[in-house]
């Protein structure tokens, strides 16, 4: 079982994401590569101009999520540090939602992991952006996280 | 409406044995229930408290809201359930405090 190291980063933020702050805390002497993702607002969604977005969280969920993929890149891929951020609320055109860094001795797997963690975050964690257009809002089609199946259960006797 | 009878029969024995305290017969707990997303918006909030049967499903407890506010029903094969913070499925049984929370697709990142 792999614990978080200790100088992970997991935040939900409602400031503007400092992307340099971010890579500087996982650039470590050990690291030898850093891969980053940075998502930002889009212009447009279906051919519709987007005027901004709004992004809601489950947050305590959210968060234990995001640490959860953090413990699985540990165990999947041989990384060093880990920084996971995501904004909420109002976000304009070109702002950066979310943004990930990994640094790890080799690039392989800093490519592998960050990539691993935004593909599961965007799958996984309670996030939600609502879309605002000249016309109206809508909230935007998502992806349904993977549920556990029924449960087992014993039949009652009778 | 929850099914109490059905609840209860599904319901783990807490007796653990002959000498334990006699369990109230019939119980009912009270859970914390959120929305998110457009869920919050058809059900007009975004935390409630519900009482249901001790050991309700989350499914029943579904259910419940879905006969208060209808159009809930349509999403429900697009809903995903969690219990503290955990996803979980519809049959799981709900104790006293629980926080459940009603998921649309997650759109983050």
């Amino acid at each position: 079982m792999v614990t978080l190291p200790h100088d992970d980063i997991y935040q939900l933020v409602r400031e503007p994401i400092d992307m340099a702050a971010q890579i500087r805390l996982v650039r470590a002497p050990e690291g030898g590569a850093i891969v980053t993702f940075d998502g930002f607002v889009r212009n447009q969604s279906h051919n519709r101009a987007t005027l901004y977005l709004d992004y809601e969280a489950y947050e305590s969920m959210a968060l234990a999520k995001m640490q959860e993929i953090g413990l699985q890149i540990h165990e999947k891929y041989r990384i060093h540090r880990v920084a996971m951020v995501h904004r909420l609320g109002r976000l304009e055109i070109g702002e950066t939602s979310v943004f990930i860094a990994v640094s790890a001795p080799h690039r392989a797997a800093a490519f592998d992991a960050c990539r691993f963690a935004i593909d599961t975050l965007k799958r996984t964690v309670p996030i939600w952006k609502k879309e605002y257009f000249e016309d109206g809002a809508v909230w935007a089609d998502g992806e349904l996280p993977p549920a556990p199946a029924a449960t087992p259960r014993a039949k009652p006797a009778s | 409406m929850i099914a109490r009878g059905k609840a209860q029969l599904l319901a783990p024995s807490r007796t653990a044995g002959y000498n334990s305290p006699v369990p109230p017969v019939s119980q009912t707990i009270r859970v914390g229930v959120l929305f998110f997303g457009r869920l919050k918006d058809v059900a007009g909030h975004a935390a409630d408290s519900a009482e249901v049967a001790d050991a309700a499903t989350i499914e029943q407890l579904f259910a419940l809201y879905a006969a208060r506010y209808p159009e809930l029903a349509k999403y429900r094969s697009s809903v995903v359930a969690s219990r503290n913070q955990e996803f979980a499925a519809w049959d799981t049984p709900l104790r006293s405090g629980d926080e459940v929370a009603f998921l649309p697709p997650v759109s983050g990142g």
